[in-house]
């Protein structure tokens, strides 16, 4: 569930893998796009509503990760 | 809230669109952002090419030329008409209606009703409401559903949230009473509590425009608009559709006892090609019944992306079939909407440019 969850964010990020440790802010591709993208990915496949105002509160990998598996 | 009605049918949808068109890949430049993000971000909401008017052009010169161009060549007879409703959020003036303004252009006399609604996104399915209220008045036996905006003059160019979106035009669909007596089920609700998801700030009498109003400031995402400018919040508008979009659709199979596959077209108010991809996933309804083409095409021209999916994607078929269509329209106000209903041997179907 985890790894699968990872993966998908790492496909969205454009990147090999990711940890949970990571910065979201520190990838190159991390912009308005991408932040949109993991809202539809978490309404998607995960049937929660995530906001901006929420995503940004969010600092590592980590944090989102949790918000999403919770 | 649900609406039912019946004993009316659609006979004619006419799209009157600018002719001056332009191009997504053309205004990366006008964007504080990478040409490679832009590009990117084009290819996944889908942003193409759009119908925009020149700086003089208004709704009523958009709607006057589709009447007239009705009425040259014998499609609509002027007599005929019993209420002209406009739903607009981009009226030439304050006051007075935009409707009078145009019913008094074409001189279509003193004993038609005209009126405006302000409405954008669900505008096509709020105006065929107010058309069925009309015609059930027994008075009025045809009635001129208007859906008409040129909101492109109130987008930024700077702001890649909303210019690749936005696009002009207007659309005419004539509603008269008949003796079909198929139901129809309109669903349709609205949230207040969400109304400034989507506004134009400055401008009304809340925060009439100055000097400082037009100022251009950077947002968080690096866009740059003024409060006389279009704005709104991209991930709450997504979040909206996504979820309550998909339960309308649900309370109305449960309500109606039908399914999914009941509807030969789900025709879609198409913010852009993302959102209403996802849409269509989440129902489960295949693609081609959902046509999703517009917004890449011609822009998000707000309530007439609906009738002018009818004219682009059935066309004059319309003329000759009869198809059951689900119309939804969903955004600004929130309001959210949708009407089962049917379309068959309409009159006229077809697109002009203006």
């Amino acid at each position: 569930m985890k790894e699968e969850l990872l993966d998908k964010i790492a496909e969205l990020l454009e990147v090999d893998e990711i940890t949970i440790q990571e910065e979201l802010t520190s990838f190159e591709e991390w912009d308005s796009l991408t932040a949109l993208s993991i809202i539809a990915l978490v309404d998607s496949d995960y049937n929660k509503t995530l906001s901006n105002n929420q995503l940004k509160q969010f600092t590592s990998v980590g944090d989102l990760i949790t918000f999403i598996l919770k | 809230m649900k609406l039912s009605f019946n004993n009316k049918r659609i006979s004619g949808i006419l799209s009157v669109l600018p002719e001056n068109e332009v191009r997504f890949l053309d205004e990366i430049d006008n964007y504080n952002f990478s040409e490679k993000q832009s590009i990117k971000l084009g290819k996944i909401m889908g942003y193409g090419t759009q119908r925009i008017v020149d700086s003089k052009t208004t709704v009523s010169d958009l709607c006057v030329f589709g009447m007239n161009y009705l009425f040259d060549n014998q499609l609509l007879d002027k007599k005929s008409i019993g209420a002209v409703v406009l739903c607009t959020q981009s009226p030439d003036y304050f006051l007075p209606a935009t409707s009078n303004v145009i019913s008094g252009r074409l001189a279509l006399g003193e004993d038609v009703i005209s009126m405006d609604i302000n409405q954008g996104c669900a505008g096509f399915e709020v105006g065929l409401m107010q058309a069925f209220m009309l015609l059930n008045t027994g008075s009025i036996d045809k009635v001129v559903l208007l859906n008409a905006d040129v909101l492109s003059q109130k987008v930024s160019i700077n702001d890649r949230n909303s210019r690749p979106l936005v696009g002009d035009g207007a659309t005419i669909t004539i509603i008269e009473n008949s003796k079909d007596d198929d139901d129809i089920e309109m669903f349709i609700k609205m949230d207040g509590t969400s109304a400034l998801s989507l506004q134009i700030p400055a401008g009304g009498f809340k925060l009439p425009s100055t000097l400082e109003t037009a100022a251009l400031t950077k947002d968080d995402s690096g866009n740059f608009r003024s409060l006389d400018h279009l704005v709104m919040k991209g991930d709450a508008v997504f979040n909206f559709v996504q979820t309550k979009v998909p339960a309308m659709i649900q309370e109305m199979f449960d309500t109606l006892k039908i399914d999914k596959s009941y509807f030969d077209y789900y025709l879609f108010h198409q913010p852009n090609k993302f959102m209403l991809e996802k849409l269509a996933e989440k129902m489960k309804i295949p693609y081609e019944k959902m046509p999703n083409n517009i917004s890449q095409k011609y822009g998000n021209g707000s309530g007439i992306t609906v009738p002018l999916n009818v004219c682009e994607n059935i066309g004059e078929n319309a003329l000759t079939n009869s198809y059951k269509v689900c119309f939804g329209g969903f955004g600004v106000g929130l309001t959210w909407s949708l009407i089962k209903w049917k379309l068959a041997k309409l009159e006229f179907c077809k697109i002009i440019n203006y």
